[in-house]
């Protein structure tokens, strides 16, 4: 069993009070909360040149209905470009219904994940080369058969 | 009027070989440019099993193109840790993960239109979430006269 430990910290002066909010979690398996995860698909960086819709995590590697976590950053500088990212077998896009959201130059994001369908990404540009790098946090990976 | 997210990942004994440490910070802004974001929402609510509730506005209630405004969504579930307890979130009817008793999860939010709500759904039990959604551009109704 590993120990996984996931902290956030988002600080804020939107409003006249300032706010500081503090998520700490430690990753563990669905059915068992005081087991954590322990299997990784491993961080991964990939550059993208084209707008065309790619699959970063293919849902058949992974058991159906778990506590997958997954974390994924653009760490392109540029605030103008964007990844869609999308829960979908193949597309990511504007009009994709299951598009989660844009995931700007710099962002972050941690979401669950079950594991039912893949989770694909989009550049918003052809001209710009942006980088995403990704990493599933697994509760129980498919191995691949021969 | 600047809100910066910040994370990190860290494990010694996931991968033993090479020690996990993640860490990033961003500075959230208004969509593809540099301006912050200056609205934000937020709450604590129990949410009784065996309904779907929507988080969030729908894209009909935010300015413009609702596709074109950066949101960025919080949620961590305070429910006491009980592996039968979580929450499903999703777009619309799609439900993408389970947010277990104690998790949390941040993500980026843009709706295409008002089939693309963020969707919970409590499971097990009534489950406690706190919340904080940052944006912009997002319109109250309008009072009856």
């Amino acid at each position: 069993m590993a120990t996984i430990s996931a902290n956030a910290t988002i600080s804020s002066d939107i409003s006249s009070y300032p706010i500081t909010i503090s998520g700490a979690m430690t990753m563990t398996k669905s059915a068992n909360p005081s087991v954590g995860l322990e299997e990784t698909t491993g961080l991964r960086t990939k550059k993208f040149t084209a707008t065309t819709a790619a699959v970063i995590v293919e849902h058949d590697e992974l058991t159906d209905d778990k506590a997958h976590k997954v974390y994924i950053r653009n760490s392109s500088g540029s605030r103008a470009n964007f990844f869609y990212v999308a829960y979908h077998a193949s597309a990511a896009a504007a009009g994709t219904a299951e598009t989660i959201g844009k995931l700007y130059g710099g962002d972050w994001m941690l979401f669950p994940y079950n594991g039912n369908t893949n989770i694909t990404v989009a550049s918003s540009t052809s001209t710009e080369t942006q980088i995403l790098e990704y990493m599933v946090f697994a509760d129980g990976i498919e191995a691949a058969k021969g | 009027m600047a809100t910066t997210a910040s994370i990190s990942i860290t494990s010694a004994d996931l991968m033993p070989g090479s020690s996990l440490n993640i860490t990033a910070s961003s500075t959230l802004t208004k969509a593809g440019v540099t301006a912050d974001l200056d609205q934000k929402e937020s709450g604590v609510m129990k949410l009784v099993t065996g309904t779907e509730y929507r988080l969030g506005p729908l894209a009909t209630e935010m300015a413009g193109d609702a596709h074109d405004i950066a949101s960025y969504l919080y949620v961590h579930n305070r429910t006491t840790e009980d592996a039968t307890y979580y929450v499903d979130w999703g777009i619309h009817e799609t439900m993408i993960g389970r947010l277990y008793a104690g998790d949390w999860m941040f993500i980026p939010w843009s709706a295409s239109d008002d089939g693309a709500e963020i969707e919970i759904e409590p499971q097990g039990g009534t489950n406690i979430i706190e919340y904080c959604l940052f944006n912009s551009d997002v319109i109250l109704p309008t009072a009856a006269s």
